[in-house]
């Protein structure tokens, strides 16, 4: 398959993101119900730490790997076009949560997801799909046209 | 041509030349103006509007 270095380098992130976001979040929704008030903090350092390093290696790699890095017209109205999904899916999963905080305030459930550490990682969960869905619909533009 | 020469001289990837054939990408005015000066042919001749 012809990749250009953009695709090469979605790819990789693509890659690094649910490998190591993955783990991350099926630990941390796994022991949720047994401990919703688990701190995360120092794994979630750990977490970032290691996908800043593991994304710098695998960007720096592909560098030296392609001689051309140079970013078009069309990959800028890719990357335009797969914002708009990803910044759509943020909206309604930050309305969703913004209604459950309300509901759960007014009728007192205390459920999950209102718990700081429930809060903080269904927020990363968000963030990591909207992340993902930019990168897989930007991949699906390069091979589908835009 | 190469489509490598031409995305070269043009200033796009070849990826963006190989969408262009494929008709999987719409050039922007300057992009397509290049490449009608590439060819020195006009506009009308290298590109139709379907």
């Amino acid at each position: 398959m012809d990749m250009s270095y953009k695709e090469k380098s979605l790819l990789a992130s693509l890659g690094a993101t649910l490998l190591l976001f993955g783990w991350y979040l099926y630990g941390a929704f796994s022991s949720l119900p047994l401990n919703p008030e688990l701190p995360g903090f120092l794994e979630f350092i750990i977490l970032i730490v290691g996908f800043v390093i593991l994304e710098a290696m695998i960007q720096s790699f592909l560098a030296i790997k392609n001689k051309s890095q140079l970013e078009d017209e069309r990959d800028k109205l890719i990357e335009k076009t797969s914002s708009r999904y990803s910044y759509g899916f943020l909206v309604v999963c930050i309305w969703v949560s913004m209604i459950q905080i309300l509901l759960d305030a007014r009728f007192d459930n205390h459920l999950m997801l209102t718990t700081p550490y429930g809060m903080f990682h269904f927020l990363l969960l968000f963030f990591v799909l909207s992340e993902v869905i930019r990168f897989a619909t930007q991949l699906c533009h390069y091979r589908k046209g835009v | 041509m190469s489509q490598q020469t031409l995305a070269e001289k043009v200033g796009v990837t070849r990826q963006t030349i190989i969408a262009i054939e494929k008709d999987k990408y719409s050039p922007s005015l300057e992009v397509a103006f290049k490449i009608s000066d590439v060819f020195q042919e006009p506009l009308e001749n290298i590109f139709k509007y379907k």
